[in-house]
């Protein structure tokens, strides 16, 4: 694959799991790496990530680049392309990631490919219709900006030989300006502390619906309600019911996903509950990739139905 | 003030999805079509600065003829004017391609502000937002959950993750890629359906924007080589069977684990 450079990111002051897993997938295209670091006071990050799989890292540490900046980080990244004579540049599809990396590929002039979470074949691998379909993408002219899938891979927990190269660059004249980073609201309801939720996605159809199937279930195995993202959008339930990359993380006993086709931002939220039970009409839907059963139905049969058992089960 | 918003027309999301003859994307015929989930915020953001003040709000979609039906949607919600760039040309581009068309045609609107979609349903790239705003020379935000005047541009509040938001200030002229649920979308009225039949929308190639040649397949860096099923890996163990007869297993099921 040529020359390759990984575009790590700093979360809290150090370099996040996710930069790790693009050296891992570095690997995988084979290649020579070369990394960039980017932001304030990370000269010690950029020493160790230069062992642990970065080999040689350019480190672009200005005052300018201490929180996330697009002009800024692209002109960073650009600067390191020039340094290093990258075909490939990986960058983590995380906020700063997508919102940088198809700037940097417009600059160049050369192929994005976002959202990958394989390369097989010669062939990068990325979701499409939300999961429904995969795509082999393939770039013919090999220069391109990628962006990563976290948690696609396991992170490279191998070693590499490298040190580090200052890389200057000119930050001046941008034209957006970070404010300030707000932190979540603390939540009202706090999914993470219940052993059952019940969530309801966009197939539930309607706010009432959520009262009158979803709220019951929970009820009766007195746990909580849980939605994915078009249902608070929507404004059929608030923020906090939210599961996802987006909304909370939560790990219950059993996860019930009703009318939840399965995206990768939902899935994220959840795939880590001990049993997970699905119902869905489509059978093709990416959500029964990750339950341990699912059921191919309506929903409006079988949750009513499975409530009222459960109450008689009960006694 | 003049506000460009970028729509595309995608399958709608409850559409069968077959795999065509070739294999890199799916059979078009017989399923519905919708404007794209993101851009549908991205409009009623526009509409509403609209109503707030004086803007004007010309809609931009590439696409076939069916496309024709989104830009009428958009016009019978409240926009003024719509662009529809159709040309066979550009079929089989990549997300640069389109970013190079609508910059082009943005080129020749110059407009303050440009609102469009976090990112598309059908090929969830995520791209083509801050690969115009590059090409345009301008600042950009993506999965903006609120704009507001602000200065000579707009403070945005960019989505990160679990909730947590970056607030950022971007000079005008900017672009700005909305994330879904920053507002709740307006539908088209009566009225309004009846007055979009009078509304202009003008048609353009790839020739028209001096981009012959450029785009389209032949100009693609990257290239769909297939599009297939994926393996489910393992997958859940489907239960089938009477309504009955599911949830007497269920019930089973959520005993041995423990929660009854
Ligand atoms: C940056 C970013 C962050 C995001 N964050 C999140 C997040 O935190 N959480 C989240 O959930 N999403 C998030 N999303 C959105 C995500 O991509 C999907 O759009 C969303 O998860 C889809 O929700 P859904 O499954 O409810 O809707 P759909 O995908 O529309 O699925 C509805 C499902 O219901 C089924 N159905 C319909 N009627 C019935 C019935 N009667 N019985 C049974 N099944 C039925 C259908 O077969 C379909 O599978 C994010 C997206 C982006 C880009
Ligand atoms: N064919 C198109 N016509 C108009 N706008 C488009 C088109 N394709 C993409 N866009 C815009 O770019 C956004 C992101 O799309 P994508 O980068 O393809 O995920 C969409 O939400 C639209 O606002």
């Amino acid at each position: 694959m040529g020359n390759i450079l990984i575009v790590t990111e700093i979360k809290d002051g150090t370099i996040r799991e996710a930069s790790y897993e693009l050296a891992a997938f570095a690997q995988k295209l084979g290649g020579d790496v070369k990394s960039l670091v980017i932001g304030s006071g990370i000269a010690g990050e950029a020493e160790s990530f230069a062992k642990k799989g970065g080999g040689t890292v350019y480190v672009a540490d200005d005052a300018s680049l201490a929180n996330y900046n697009v002009e800024g980080y692209a002109a960073a990244i650009r600067a390191a392309v020039d340094a290093s004579g990258a075909d490939v540049v990986l960058v983590s599809n995380t906020p700063s990631g997508w919102d940088v990396a198809p700037r940097v590929a417009a600059g160049l002039d050369v192929a994005l490919v976002s959202d990958v979470f394989d390369f097989q074949d010669g062939a990068y691998i990325r979701r499409v219709f939300n999961g429904k379909l995969n795509a082999r993408v393939k770039v013919p002219g090999d220069k391109a900006v990628v962006t990563v899938q976290p948690g696609a891979l396991p992170a490279f927990e191998g070693s590499t030989d490298g040190g580090t190269e200052s890389l200057s660059v000119d930050t001046s004249g941008a034209r957006s300006v970070f404010v300030e980073t707000k932190l979540a609201e603390s939540k009202g309801v706090d999914l993470s502390a219940a052993e059952v939720i019940i969530s309801g996605g966009r197939g539930v159809g309607d706010p009432e619906k959520f009262k009158e199937v979803i709220q019951p279930l929970a009820d009766v195995l007195g746990g909580a309600m849980g939605a994915s993202r078009p249902v608070v959008d929507a404004g059929w339930l608030p923020h906090e019911y939210q599961v996802g990359s987006s909304g909370q993380v939560v790990a219950p006993k059993l996860y019930v996903a009703a009318g939840i086709s399965g995206a990768i931002q939902h899935l994220v939220g959840m795939k880590g509950s001990n049993f997970i039970i699905a119902i869905n009409k489509d059978a093709d839907a990416p959500i029964f990739e990750v339950a341990q059963i699912g059921v191919v139905a309506d929903l409006f049969e079988i949750i009513p139905a499975l409530t009222a058992a459960l109450q008689e089960a009960k006694g | 003030m003049k506000i460009l918003v970028c729509l595309k027309q995608v399958p709608h999301q409850d559409a069968r999805l077959d795999i065509d003859g070739a294999g890199t994307w799916i059979k078009e015929d017989g399923i519905k079509f919708e404007i794209n989930s993101y851009d549908t915020f991205a409009l009623e953001e526009a509409l509403r600065i609209k109503d707030a003040g004086e803007a004007e709000v010309v809609v931009v979609s590439i696409g076939p003829d069916r496309v024709t039906q989104a830009l009428r949607t958009a016009l019978g919600m409240g926009a003024d004017r719509a662009i529809h760039v159709k040309d066979a040309e550009i079929d089989g581009s990549d997300t640069l391609g389109i970013a190079k068309v609508l910059a082009a045609v943005a080129k020749e609107e110059s407009p303050d502000l440009v609102l469009m979609g976090l990112m598309s349903d059908d090929g969830n790239a995520s791209a083509v937002p801050p690969m115009m705003a590059e090409l345009m020379g301008v600042p950009s935000a993506t999965a903006v959950m609120k704009a507001t005047p602000e200065g000579d541009g707009y403070r945005c509040e960019r989505e990160l993750e679990g909730g947590a938001l970056e607030v950022v200030d971007l000079a005008k002229p900017c672009l700005i890629a909305v994330q879904s649920g920053l507002n709740q979308v307006r539908y088209a009225s009566l009225k309004g359906i009846m007055a979009a039949k009078k509304k202009p929308m003008d048609t353009k190639s790839a020739g028209d924007l001096g981009l012959s040649g450029v785009v389209g397949a032949a100009g693609a860096k990257a290239q769909i080589e297939k599009i297939y099923a994926p393996v489910r890996g393992e997958g859940a163990e489907i239960i089938e069977g009477s309504t009955d007869e599911v949830v007497t297993q269920l019930v089973g099921k959520i005993k041995e684990l423990g929660l009854l």
